[in-house]
C-alpha cells in the first residue's frame, strides 16, 4: 500500500462530510446515507489493507502534512503516524463505523434532518481516525475536541427536545472539564520535555511529538519524578471525561438522547474508548509513573463496579448498555494501570486493555444496534417494561442481540470472553507483583464483581426483551416486525465479530504479537491460565443462571428481592444521586457566583466608577454656591481676599 | 511615501465627506456609496498585506520593530529649549503586529456597512460618515509610528463611536455615550502624561535625542538600559514605574481589564449593532495593541517588576469573573459583551507571557476575538432585527425556524470558545502555553476559564437554538432566514475564522520577526544584566516556577 493512500482513510470520510454539508439538501438529497457509506467504506477498505498489507507494525509510517504552527519552542506539523497501535484503532473504528453508517440508513429513514446526520457522522469517522493518527500530542487533543463537537452535534441531533439539547450540552461540559487537565498535562510535557532537550527536538521531529516525549522521557523522570507523575495524572483526566470515568461519567447516560446509531458507534464503540487509547499511546510516560497509574486502576476499578450496580436497576434498554459501557471502559483502565507491576507486565497490561477495547467495540455496538431495532420496532419506545417477549417477532435482532450479550457476559468462547481472560489474569499478577499488593488484590475482587454483575444485568435485559409473555406498547402499532435489511446484515456482520474475533486472534496470542510492536508495548505474551478462565466463565455462567432464575423461574423474585434491598435498590435506581450532588455542590453554587459577579459587577464595581465619576461634580457644586450673582456678596469676597492678601503681605513677607 | 498606505487610511474619510454632501434625503445612494468605499478600503488592505513581505532579519537589524511602506513627513515643528527643533511626523507605516490588525478593520467595516443596511434608517448619511470616518481613525492608529500621531487616531476614535451610540443606540444610548466617552478618555489622559513623560525622560537622559518616534524611542531606551550604570538604572526602574501606571490608566480602560470594564456592556448594549461590532473587534484592541506596542518595548524594567504581576492578575480575574458574569446575564448582547472582557484576559495573558508564543498568541487572540466576537454581535443585531427581543428567555427553537441563521451562530459560538479547526484555539493555547512556560499558576488558572467559556456559549445556543419555539418565534408565522446581504456580511468573518483556524501558520510567519523582536527584549539575557545592576531585585523573577527556555542561547 503506497504511503499517500494514508491520508485518505480520514480523507474520504471528509470528503463525504463537506460533500453532505454543502450539497446534502440539494443534489444529494435522498441519497446521503449513500454518500456517508461510501466514504467511511472507503476508509474501511483503506485500513484493512493498511493493516495486512502494510507491514506498519515493523515499519511504521508516518507522513508530514505541513507545519500548522511555529513560534518560540512550540512547533506542531501535521503528521500521520501509523503504527500498530493506531492500525489496530483504525480498523476498529472504520469497520464499525461502515456498519454503523449501513444500519443507520435505515434506521434515519424518513427523517428530516437525514443529511445533518450523515454529515456529523461522516465528520465524526474524519476526526476519530486523524486522533488515532495523529503524532503528536497538541494534534491529538485538537481531534480530541473534534470527537467531541461531533458527539455534541449527534447527542442534540433531535434538538427540539430539550433534554437532548440538554444532554449534548453536559456531555461537551463534563468533556471540557477533563480537557482542562489534559491541556495543563500537554502544556506541562512540553515544558518537560523541552526542559530535558534544551528546547532542541531530534531533527525532523517536534517536542510534542510522540517519539520524542518518549525519547526524553527517561531523563525528565529523573529529574522531576513528581512534576512527570503530575503530567499523567493531568493527562489522565483527559482520559476520564473522554471516556465517562468516575467522577466524570455522568455524561455518557445521557447522551443516549442522541439517535441509537450514533450511541452505538460513539458512546460505546470508538469515541468513549479514546481515553484508553490515549493511555495506551503514553504508555512508556505511564511506564515511568507507577503512582500515576495506579490511580488510573483506583478510578477504573471504582467505575467498574459502580457502573455495573446502576445498571442492575435500570429500565431504559439504552441506559442500561450505556453504563455497561462505562463500567467495561473502567475495566480496560484496571487493566491499564496494572502495568505498574514492572516491565514485562506492563505490555501485557495494556495490550490487555487494547484487547478488549477491541472486542467490546464489536459485540457493544451490536448491542446497541440491536436495542436500536427493538426501539426501531416499538415505536420509539425502550423502556423494557412496556415490552416482553420480542423473540417471535424479531428473529433476528434477538439471535444476534444473543450473542452480543453473552460475548458481554464472558462466556467462552464469544470475544468478551478471551479479552476479559486477559484482563483478569493481569489483575492477578497485579496483586502479586506490583508495588500495591493489597489495592489491586481489592482490585481483582472487583472486577470478578463486576464481571458477574454484568452478566447479571445484560440477561436482565436480554430475557425481559425478549423472552416472557409477548407484549408490545402501544406506539408500536399493530404489527410490530423485524427491522429491514438494511438493518439486520449489520446485526449479522457484527454478531459474527462478536462471536468469532476473540478466538480468532486471542489464544494464537496474533493480536499481541501485533500490538507488541507500538511503542512502549514491546514484550511476551503471558501465557493462558486454565485457573483464571475457570473462574472467568463461572462467575459469568453464574450471572447468567441468576438472571434467568430471578427473571424467569421465579418471576416476582426481582420485586421481593427489590423490597428486601430497598435502600440499595433506591441508590441503584437513582444512580448513586451523582446529578442531584453535582447540581447541588457544583452547578448551582457556581452559578451563584455567576448571579453574584454580576450583581456585584452592577452594584459595586460600576457603582464605584460611577462614584468617583461624581466627584469632580460635587466639587464644582461647591463652588458654584459662591457663583451666586449677588454682586454684594462679590464685592464682601473680593473685600475679604484683598484683606487676607494685604495681611499677607504685611505680616508674612 | 508610500501611497497604498496612505490612501487606504483617507480614502474612508474622503469616503465620509462624499457620503455627508449627498446628505440624509438619498439613504439608498449613501449605502451604496458606502459600501462601495469600504470594499475599495478592503481592498487596498489586501494589496497592503499582498505587498508586505515578512520583516527580514537584516531589516530588523538590531532594532525592535522595522516598519514597512513607510510614510514619514514632518507634521508640524517647533522649537524646544535650548533651540533644539521638536519634530512632530506623520510617521506611518505597518509591520507584522499591526498587518493583520489593519486587515481586520477593512474587513469588519465592510460587515458593519452591509448590516446596517435596513437597521438604521434615521440620519442615514450622517451615521455612514462616522463609520467610515471612524474606519480611518482606527487605520491610522494601527498605522501611526510617531507617539503624537497615534495619541491623536487613539483618541479620535472616540468622536466617531460616541456619535454613533449616542444618537442610534438604544433606550439609554446617552448616558451609555457619555459614560465610555468619559471613562476612556479620562483614562488616555493619563496615558498621554505617560507617553510625554516617556519621550521628555529619553531627553533628559540623552539631551541629543528629542523625538516621538516610537521605534527609535524603544531603540533609544534599550541603548540607555544596556548602557545604564547603577544610578541611572535605578531612575529608569522608578520613572518607568510611573510611566508604567500612567500607560496602563488608558490601556487597561480600553482593553478593558477588570475592573476597568463596567463601561462596556453598557456601551456594547446601548449601540447599534454596527458600533458594537467595531467597538468589540476592533477599538477593545487599541487597549491591548497599545501594552504590546508601546508598554513592552519602552518600558520592559517596568513592564517586568509590576506589569506581570499587576496585568496577569487582572487577566486571570477577568477570564474567570467575565465568563461567570456572561454566565448570568439574560440578554444576548451583554453576555457577548462579557464575554470580551474574558477573552480579552487571554490575550493579555499571553502578552505579558514575554515570551514569543505568549505574545504570538496574544497577537492572534486579538484578531480571533475581532473575528469570533463580531460575527457574534452581527447576529445578535440580525436576530433583534427580526424578533426586537435579545432576551434568551424569549427564543428557543430558532434552529428549527432559520437553520442559516443557527448554523452561523453554532459556528461563532464554537469559534469563540477555542474549539481546535477554528481560529480562538490557536490564540488560546499560545496565550496559555506562553504564560505556562513562565508562571504556570496564572496558565492554570486562566486555563479553567476555558470551562465556564464554554458553559456560557452552549447556554445561550442552547435557549436561543434548541428546545420548543419560544415566546417570540412561536407568535411569529414567518420569521425570515438571513438574506444574501447578511450572509455577505458573515461569510468571509466564518471563511477566515476556519482559515486561521486549519492553517495559522501564514499568519503566524507576519507576526513572528516582530515578536520574537520584543520577546528578546525579555528573553534573560538583557533584563539579567540590567537586574546585576538594581539594588533590589525585579519582582517577577521570583515568581518563575520553571526556568523558561531560551533555545537561543542553546542553539548552534
Amino acid at each position: 500500500m503506497a504511503d499517500w493512500m494514508l491520508w485518505w482513510i480520514p480523507g474520504a470520510p471528509l470528503v463525504a462530510a463537506i460533500l453532505l454539508a454543502c450539497f446534502g439538501k440539494t443534489a444529494l438529497r435522498g441519497i446521503s446515507p449513500l454518500v456517508c457509506v461510501a466514504g467511511v467504506g472507503v476508509s474501511a477498505v483503506l485500513s484493512l489493507l493498511l493493516m495486512f498489507t502494510g507491514n506498519v507494525a515493523e515499519e511504521p509510517i508516518r507522513l508530514l502534512g505541513y507545519q500548522w504552527l511555529s513560534i518560540g519552542d512550540l512547533t506542531v506539523d501535521i503528521v500521520l503516524q501509523a503504527d500498530a497501535l493506531s492500525t489496530m484503532m483504525l480498523v476498529m473504528v472504520t469497520t464499525v463505523a461502515s456498519l454503523v453508517a449501513i444500519y443507520a440508513a435505515g434506521y434515519m429513514h424518513g427523517d428530516p434532518g437525514q443529511p445533518r446526520f450523515f454529515a456529523a457522522v461522516s465528520l465524526f469517522v474524519f476526526s476519530m481516525t486523524m486522533l488515532v493518527l495523529s503524532g503528536n500530542l497538541i494534534l491529538l487533543y485538537v481531534f480530541w475536541e473534534a470527537v467531541g463537537l461531533c458527539s455534541y452535534l449527534l447527542i442534540g441531533f433531535w434538538f427540539h427536545k430539550p433534554e437532548a439539547a440538554a444532554a449534548a450540552k453536559k456531555a461537551f461540559l463534563v468533556n471540557r472539564i477533563g480537557d482542562f487537565g489534559f491541556a495543563l498535562g500537554i502544556f506541562l510535557i512540553w515544558l518537560l520535555v523541552g526542559e530535558a532537550l534544551n528546547g532542541l527536538p531530534p531533527a525532523g521531529q517536534q517536542l510534542l511529538d510522540y517519539s520524542t516525549v518518549f525519547q526524553a522521557a527517561e531523563t525528565v523522570s529523573r529529574a522531576h519524578p513528581t512534576l512527570l507523575m503530575t503530567a499523567c495524572l493531568l493527562l489522565f483526566a483527559g482520559a476520564v471525561g473522554k471516556s465517562a470515568q468516575f467522577p466524570l461519567h455522568v455524561w455518557l447516560p445521557d447522551a443516549m438522547e442522541g439517535p441509537t446509531p450514533v450511541s452505538a458507534l460513539i458512546h460505546a464503540a470508538t469515541m468513549v474508548t479514546a481515553g484508553v487509547y490515549m493511555v495506551c499511546r503514553l504508555s512508556p510516560l505511564f511506564a515511568l509513573a507507577p503512582e500515576a497509574q495506579a490511580v488510573v486502576a483506583t478510578i477504573g476499578g471504582i467505575t467498574a463496579l459502580l457502573a455495573a450496580l446502576i445498571a442492575l436497576t435500570q429500565f431504559d434498554l439504552k441506559r442500561i448498555l450505556a453504563y455497561s459501557t462505562v463500567s467495561q471502559l473502567g475495566l480496560m483502565f484496571v487493566a491499564l494501570g496494572s502495568g505498574c507491576s514492572g516491565e514485562e507486565i506492563l505490555p501485557v497490561a495494556a495490550i490487555g486493555a487494547m484487547f478488549h477495547l477491541f472486542t467490546h467495540a464489536f459485540f457493544k455496538a451490536l448491542l446497541f444496534l440491536g436495542a436500536g431495532s427493538v426501539m426501531h420496532s416499538m415505536g420509539n419506545v425502550i423502556d423494557i417494561r412496556q415490552f416482553s417477549g420480542l423473540r417471535r417477532v424479531m428473529p433476528i435482532t434477538h439471535w444476534t442481540f444473543l450473542v452480543g450479550a453473552l460475548a458481554l457476559a464472558g462466556i467462552p468462547p464469544l470475544s468478551g470472553f478471551w479479552s476479559k481472560d486477559e484482563i483478569l489474569a493481569v489483575v492477578g499478577l497485579a496483586a502479586e507483583e506490583s508495588p500495591y499488593p493489597s489495592l489491586f488484590g481489592w482490585l481483582r475482587i472487583g472486577v470478578l464483581l463486576t464481571s458477574g454483575l454484568t452478566a447479571f444485568y445484560i440477561f436482565r435485559a436480554y430475557l425481559l426483551t425478549f423472552w416472557g409473555e409477548e407484549r408490545f406498547p402501544k406506539a408500536a402499532g399493530h404489527h410490530p416486525h423485524e427491522s429491514p435489511p438494511v438493518m439486520a446484515y449489520p446485526l449479522i456482520a457484527l454478531a459474527v465479530c462478536a462471536a468469532g474475533i476473540g478466538l480468532a486472534v486471542g489464544p494464537s496470542h496474533a493480536f499481541f504479537h501485533f500490538l507488541s510492536h507500538a511503542p512502549g508495548l514491546k514484550g511476551e505474551p503471558h501465557p493462558l491460565a486454565a485457573s483464571v478462565m475457570a473462574t472467568g466463565t463461572l462467575v459469568g455462567l453464574a450471572g447468567v443462571f441468576t438472571a434467568w432464575w430471578v427473571y424467569i423461574a421465579r418471576p416476582g423474585l426481582a420485586t421481593t428481592w427489590a423490597k428486601r434491598f430497598s435502600g440499595f435498590y433506591r441508590m441503584s435506581l437513582g444512580k448513586f444521586f451523582f446529578d442531584e450532588i453535582y447540581s447541588a455542590v457544583a452547578v448551582k453554587p457556581l452559578e451563584g457566583i455567576a448571579d453574584t459577579s454580576s450583581l456585584v459587577d452592577k452594584s459595586v464595581i460600576d457603582r464605584l466608577v460611577d462614584w468617583i465619576a461624581g466627584r469632580p461634580a460635587l466639587v464644582g457644586r461647591w463652588f458654584r454656591k459662591w457663583q451666586s450673582g449677588l454682586i454684594q456678596s462679590y464685592a464682601a469676597m473680593m473685600f475679604l481676599g484683598l484683606m487676607l492678601l494685604t495681611v499677607y503681605l504685611v505680616w508674612v513677607e | 511615501m508610500n501611497t497604498l498606505l496612505i490612501i487606504m487610511i483617507l480614502l474612508p474619510a474622503a469616503g465620509a465627506i462624499a457620503v455627508a454632501l449627498l446628505g440624509n434625503s438619498h439613504p439608498e445612494a449613501v449605502r451604496r456609496l458606502s459600501l462601495l468605499v469600504t470594499l475599495a478600503t478592503l481592498g487596498l488592505a489586501a494589496g497592503v498585506v499582498a505587498n508586505y513581505e515578512p520583516t527580514t532579519k537584516e531589516q530588523l537589524a538590531d532594532q525592535i520593530m522595522a516598519p514597512q511602506m513607510v510614510t514619514r513627513t514632518t507634521w508640524f515643528q517647533f522649537t524646544g529649549a535650548g533651540d533644539q527643533s521638536i519634530k512632530i511626523e506623520a510617521y506611518l507605516g505597518i509591520d507584522g503586529i499591526s498587518l493583520w490588525l489593519v486587515a481586520l478593520t477593512a474587513l469588519l467595516t465592510v460587515s458593519s456597512v452591509l448590516v446596517s443596511w435596513t437597521a438604521i434608517d434615521t440620519r442615514v448619511a450622517e451615521f455612514f460618515a462616522w463609520l467610515l470616518i471612524l474606519e480611518t481613525a482606527m487605520l491610522g492608529v494601527f498605522c501611526s509610528f510617531d507617539l503624537i500621531l497615534f495619541y491623536v487616531f487613539f483618541e479620535f476614535t472616540l468622536i466617531p463611536l460616541f456619535f454613533l451610540i449616542g444618537i442610534w443606540g438604544g433606550s439609554q444610548r446617552e448616558y451609555a455615550a457619555g459614560k465610555f466617552f468619559i471613562y476612556t478618555l479620562t483614562g488616555s489622559l493619563v496615558s498621554l502624561l505617560g507617553l510625554l513623560a516617556v519621550v521628555l525622560t529619553v531627553h533628559s537622559v540623552n539631551p541629543e535625542v528629542f523625538t516621538f518616534s516610537i521605534p527609535e524611542l524603544a531603540q533609544e531606551i534599550k541603548t540607555q538600559l544596556a548602557t545604564a550604570d547603577v544610578e541611572l538604572a535605578e531612575f529608569w526602574r522608578t520613572a518607568q514605574f510611573w510611566m508604567f501606571l500612567a500607560l496602563f490608566a488608558g490601556f487597561a480602560i480600553k482593553v478593558p481589564l477588570f475592573p476597568f470594564h463596567t463601561w462596556l456592556p453598557l456601551a456594547h448594549v446601548e449601540a447599534p449593532t454596527a458600533g458594537s461590532v467595531l467597538l468589540a473587534g476592533v477599538l477593545l484592541k487599541l487597549g491591548s495593541y497599545g501594552f504590546l506596542r508601546l508598554a513592552l518595548p519602552l518600558l520592559p524594567l517596568a513592564v517586568v517588576d509590576v506589569g506581570v504581576p499587576l496585568v496577569a492578575t487582572l487577566s486571570v480575574i477577568g477570564i474567570l469573573y467575565g465568563a461567570f458574569c456572561a454566565l448570568s446575564q439574560r440578554d444576548m448582547k451583554r453576555l457577548v459583551a462579557y464575554s470580551s472582557v474574558s477573552h480579552l484576559g487571554f490575550c493579555m495573558l499571553g502578552i505579558f507571557a514575554l515570551n514569543a508564543e505568549g505574545i504570538a498568541g496574544g497577537t492572534m487572540q486579538m484578531i480571533n476575538h475581532g473575528l469570533s466576537t463580531g460575527a457574534l454581535f452581527l447576529l445578535v443585531g440580525m436576530i433583534y432585527e427580526r424578533l426586537h427581543t435579545r432576551q434568551l428567555d424569549d427564543m428557543g427553537g430558532i434552529a428549527a425556524k432559520l437553520p442559516w441563521f443557527s448554523c452561523c451562530l453554532v459556528f461563532a459560538c464554537l469559534s469563540s470558545m477555542g474549539l481546535p479547526g477554528l481560529n480562538g484555539f490557536v490564540g488560546e493555547i499560545l496565550s496559555l502555553i506562553g504564560m505556562f512556560k513562565v508562571h504556570p499558576g496564572y496558565a492554570a488558572l486562566g486555563t479553567s476559564g476555558i470551562i465556564i467559556g464554554a458553559w456560557y456559549l452552549l447556554k445561550m445556543m442552547e435557549l436561543v437554538l434548541f428546545g420548543p419555539p419560544g415566546k417570540k418565534i412561536a407568535g411569529h408565522t414567518s420569521v425570515p432566514d438571513l438574506n444574501g446581504r447578511e450572509l455577505a456580511s458573515l461569510a468571509p468573518i466564518m471563511a477566515l475564522c476556519l482559515v486561521i483556524g486549519i492553517y495559522p501558520s501564514p499568519f503566524m510567519k507576519v507576526i513572528q520577526p516582530e515578536v520574537d523582536a520584543i520577546a528578546a527584549l525579555y528573553d534573560g539575557s538583557v533584563p539579567n544584566a540590567l537586574e546585576a545592576r538594581l539594588t533590589q531585585p525585579l519582582r517577577t523573577a521570583h515568581w518563575a516556577a520553571f526556568k523558561p527556555l531560551s533555545p537561543r542561547e542553546n542553539a548552534p
